[in-house]
């Protein structure tokens, strides 16, 4: 990792603001609240009352996690501006680009309100689509960041440690099929 | 045993990265972010896992058996991949779904299948997110260079 503390100067990166209710939030609430008057009708109230304690509980084990994984989340864009990293992989070809994208794609935390502007912003500095598509397909497949605060959280280790090693190669593949395919233009 | 790691991993990351930030002002604006990036996940992460736990009981064990149990075949890989991109919300909702099918008797490499699928071709993020931010030929070629990939993990998983 480069220094950082040649920022101590400045003062830190405005980061936008979202929505707190929209209508992805209203649909997952709409779903839940649907499940939840089946289990209602189906099983009693009991049996509602009890799972919901024992989600509520789930939630209060994993609340120390995701308060370290958003406070994650929520510095490194401070510490790491987009613009920058975006340059180092713009410089990058060959397999070295590739390779800098996936590793990016992995590390970077942040859901898709980050992800996508980061990867469009690639195009702009002169990464070509094949870094593109490896950054973009390496943080849906293998991004750590999610993979410790949720997968680890509901799936076995063997199941996720499998299904990290069968996806490992697939974003430099990606990368590759794209160059193949696209040429190396970022148009 | 999987959450006592994974909290101290990343407490640990959190702790590095609090102290690289160079004076107050800049935590001030660490700990600020996190808190916005809190106030729009925790409700998400509420309504997400109760929505999760009403419909893991909701879920017919003898019919997921049959579906996606050992001897589904092929037909248990084409529907895990096609429930990929229809599951709502975030990542949570997906793994608790996967967690689901798993504790009611669907395989691993189902379920692997399930969660690759689901990672890249999730339609509510597509539309909403990589269409309009990535741009229309960018977000189409990114789908269309993934769309063989669930379907290489599954055989790779059965074979594994």
């Amino acid at each position: 990792m480069p220094s950082l503390k040649n920022i101590a100067a400045d003062s830190p990166p405005e980061q936008p603001a979202r929505r707190i209710f929209d209508t992805g939030f209203l649909f997952l609430a709409l779903s839940a609240l649907l499940a939840g008057v089946l289990v209602v009708v189906l099983k009693g109230w009991e049996r509602a009352v009890e799972i919901a304690l024992s989600e509520l509980w789930f939630m209060t084990v994993l609340a120390p996690k995701i308060a370290a994984g958003m406070f994650i989340a929520a510095t490194l864009p401070l510490l790491l501006p987009r613009d920058k990293v975006a340059i180092w992989i713009g410089r990058e070809s060959g397999l070295r680009g590739l390779l800098l994208a996936a590793l990016a794609g992995a590390a970077i935390p942040g859901g898709p309100a980050m992800t996508f502007p980061l990867a469009a912003s690639f195009g702009l500095v002169g990464a070509d689509v094949g870094a593109i598509m490896t950054f973009v397909s390496s943080w849906a497949l293998l991004s750590l960041n999610r993979t410790l605060i949720w997968e680890f959280s509901f799936l076995p280790v063997d199941l996720v440690s499998w299904r990290i090693l069968l996806c490992l190669p697939v974003p430099i593949l990606v990368g590759m099929a794209a160059r193949a395919v696209f040429g190396r233009s970022s148009e | 045993m999987n959450i006592l790691i994974g909290t101290v991993l990343l407490g640990a990351v959190a702790l590095w990265l609090y102290l690289r930030l160079p004076n107050a002002e800049w935590r001030a604006a660490g700990m600020a972010n996190a808190w916005r990036m809190a106030q729009f996940t925790a409700p998400r992460i509420i309504v997400a896992l109760l929505g999760a736990g009403f419909f893991a009981e909701l879920l017919p064990p003898e019919k997921v058996r049959a579906l996606f149990g050992e001897g589904a075949g092929v037909s248990g890989v084409l529907l895990a991949i096609a429930l990929g991109p229809i599951t709502p919300g975030g990542a949570f909702v997906a793994f608790a779904v996967g967690a689901a099918a798993l504790k009611a008797g669907a395989t691993s490499s189902l379920v692997v299948t399930y969660v690759t699928a689901w990672s890249l071709y999730s339609a509510s993020r597509f539309l909403a997110y990589e269409l309009p931010l990535m741009g229309r030929q960018l977000a189409l070629r990114r789908l269309i260079l993934c769309l063989p990939v669930p379907f290489v993990i599954a055989g790779a998983a059965h074979v594994f």
